[in-house]
């Protein structure tokens, strides 16, 4: 291997911090007040970087105030998905009936047309930011899952847990002092990647108006454009910036887990 | 047990989980099951009707029953009556379907196709400069969520240039039989098939560029170029042999990609498929339409896969002979 690919690193960290700030002192970004109104469609000016909307709000205020939102359902369902995903990897590793039907169940999971059902499900229980977080979460967790079994499959195959039955500890403690630590690396690098992949499902179902309204991730802001006829007045100023810090968000955590998976490698 | 015969069997279980969760859901979730099943609130409901829909709907019999009425609506093709479409639910799937499948069938094999061209070659020549400028932006094309890359394409390729046409699969007054028909659908099917294609590329190219790259350091690879072949030659002759398996269990996968994928591109290029249909059904909450749309396309899924795991075995001389031996 060659390279230490910390430029990832630092890209990823780089990009990701603009975000954080975004999300947690929107203030410093811009001085205008997230329902603030001004003249509606304005190009993009020296006042109005990226011009303004439909109902005159400033549209990069608005990215600035959706990024809070966004990684916030982001971070929050990617760890529900890492919680679920861990347990059932090392659930699916045992021996027995146990092993083989947590197994068969996440190679369910894997084949599931997520995007249909999550749309289904989320027709069902309704719009609300609780239940797409819990909805992303319960659909998201088998890649973890699986990638959780192998590795508790290799570690369980070392002697220091075999000295660990020896020494009699019960298998709780063996799962929880000894496994899972042997694969929390592992787990960091499969959270970055969740976290990315739990963004782009919210993003894609924000889009496609399943969104939670109240709190509008940049998903909901591309709706809205779409919505309401930026696309045919031709107002890319509008439509196109929340994508666009979808993928630059999504990019950060890639960025960083290709850092991660690589000194992993390594060591 | 044989690997293959174990991903039909996971499938099939996968088949059932959703019919089972079709079934339960509108019965198990707070609020009436009669508002569930028949899309309208029980406000805009005389009694009568209600009634009636309680009757029609067989809620008034035991949980086993209904499920029985339910298994048999399935059976007979018919997958239950949107009330608010006032249609069979699978005669409103059959009109639309179609149109998904002109989206994402091309994009599959195209995807699959380039996935595979290009893996091989970089995968060959893993970790030189080439390789890893590809995967950068095979990375940032990866990131990109799909309705962006529409959107992308779109400004640039019919509101700029106006090269390509925004909405629909053909132009106004065109249908099936008149001449130009099939040329008028291409010209709008590039766009859609373009972006779903760009979606689902980056990690269909991970993959091949992954096995391709294992397998470049191995001796028979190395045998190879010693005997004077030619890269190309290697690359399909020999290594695609070896990581053909797979490639194809991944493009069974990818089905459901594709069409998961169609679904999203249909709302933004205003196409008659699957994904408006659902969408529609989702804004009127026609709830059984959206359980059709969800068993539908679990079902292409899972032939899918049968059909990948069938080629599997078909592609591997080593268990296509022992088939054979076990028939003597």
């Amino acid at each position: 291997m060659t390279g230490n690919k910390k430029g990832f690193l630092i890209a990823g960290l780089l990009l990701l911090a603009l975000s954080l700030s975004m999300a947690l002192l929107p203030g410093i970004f811009t001085s205008y007040g997230q329902k603030e109104m001004f003249d509606a469609w304005l190009m993009p000016s020296k006042e109005h970087l990226l011009g303004t909307n439909s109902l005159g709000y400033d549209i990069f205020t608005e990215l600035v105030y959706g990024a809070g939102d966004t990684l916030f359902v982001g971070l929050l369902s990617s760890v529900l998905t890492m919680i679920i995903g861990s347990a059932v990897g090392v659930l699916a590793a045992q021996r027995g009936a146990a092993g083989a039907f947590f197994s068969g169940l996440i190679n369910i999971f894997m084949l599931l047309p997520r995007l249909i059902a999550l749309i289904v499900l989320a027709a069902f229980v309704g719009q609300s930011r609780a239940s797409l977080v819990l909805l992303i979460a319960l659909f998201g967790w088998a890649g973890t899952a699986r990638t959780v079994r192998a590795q508790v499959q290799r570690i369980k195959a070392q002697p220091y847990i075999e000295a660990c039955t020896v020494a009699g500890y019960s298998r709780m403690h063996t799962a929880l002092r000894h496994i899972v630590p042997g694969f929390s690396d592992v787990l960091l690098s499969r959270f970055l990647l969740g976290v990315n992949s739990c963004i782009m499902m919210e993003s894609t179902l924000s889009f496609l108006g399943f969104g939670d309204l109240y709190h509008p991730t940049w998903g909901t802001m591309v709706n809205f454009a779409y919505k309401r006829g930026a696309f045919m007045r031709g107002a890319w100023n509008y439509i196109l910036p929340p994508g666009i810090s979808v993928m630059i968000l999504s990019l950060a955590f890639y960025f960083i887990s290709v850092y991660i998976e690589h000194r992993r490698e390594v060591l | 047990m044989n690997k293959h015969l174990r991903n039909i069997l996971i499938a099939l279980a996968c088949f059932i989980l959703v019919v089972i969760l079709n079934f339960l859901l509108p019965r198990m979730l707070p609020g009436d099951p009669v508002a569930y099943l028949s899309g309208f609130a029980e406000e805009d409901m005389t009694p009568a009707k209600y009634e009636y829909y309680r009757e029609a709907l067989h809620l008034d019999e035991g949980l086993f029953r209904q499920f029985l009425y339910y298994l048999k609506s399935l059976a007979d093709g018919s997958l239950g009556y949107s009330f608010k479409k006032e249609m069979i639910v699978s005669d409103l799937i059959k009109e639309r379907i179609g149109a998904t499948l002109q989206i994402a069938l091309p994009s599959l094999v195209i995807s699959s196709g380039l996935g595979l061209v290009f893996g091989l070659y970089f995968g060959m020549k893993k970790d030189s400069k080439e390789d890893k400028v590809f995967g950068v932006t095979n990375m940032v094309v990866n990131a990109m969520p799909s309705f962006l890359i529409a959107l992308v394409l779109l400004a640039a390729l019919s509101f700029k240039l106006e090269i390509f046409p925004y909405s629909g699969l053909s132009k106004a007054g065109m249908f099936p039989g008149r001449s130009g028909f099939l040329l008028d659908r291409i010209h709008h099917l590039v766009l859609p098939v373009l972006t779903l294609t760009l979606g689902v590329l980056p990690s269909r190219y991970l993959m091949v560029r992954n096995n391709a790259a294992k397998e470049a350091g191995e001796k028979y690879v190395l045998y190879a170029r010693q005997r004077g072949l030619s890269e190309r030659k290697i690359r399909y002759l020999y290594v695609f042999k070896n990581i053909a398996q797979p490639f194809i269990t991944m493009t069974g996968m990818s089905v459901s990609l594709c069409v998961g994928g169609s679904l999203v591109i249909e709302n933004i290029f205003s196409i008659n498929g699957m994904g408006k249909l659902l969408t529609e059904a989702v804004y009127t909450l026609d709830y059984p339409l959206m359980q059709g749309v969800l068993f539908v396309s679990t079902g292409v899924m899972v032939i899918a896969v049968i059909i990948t795991d069938v080629l599997c075995i078909l592609a591997d001389p080593r268990q296509r002979r022992e088939a054979a031996y076990d028939r003597k």
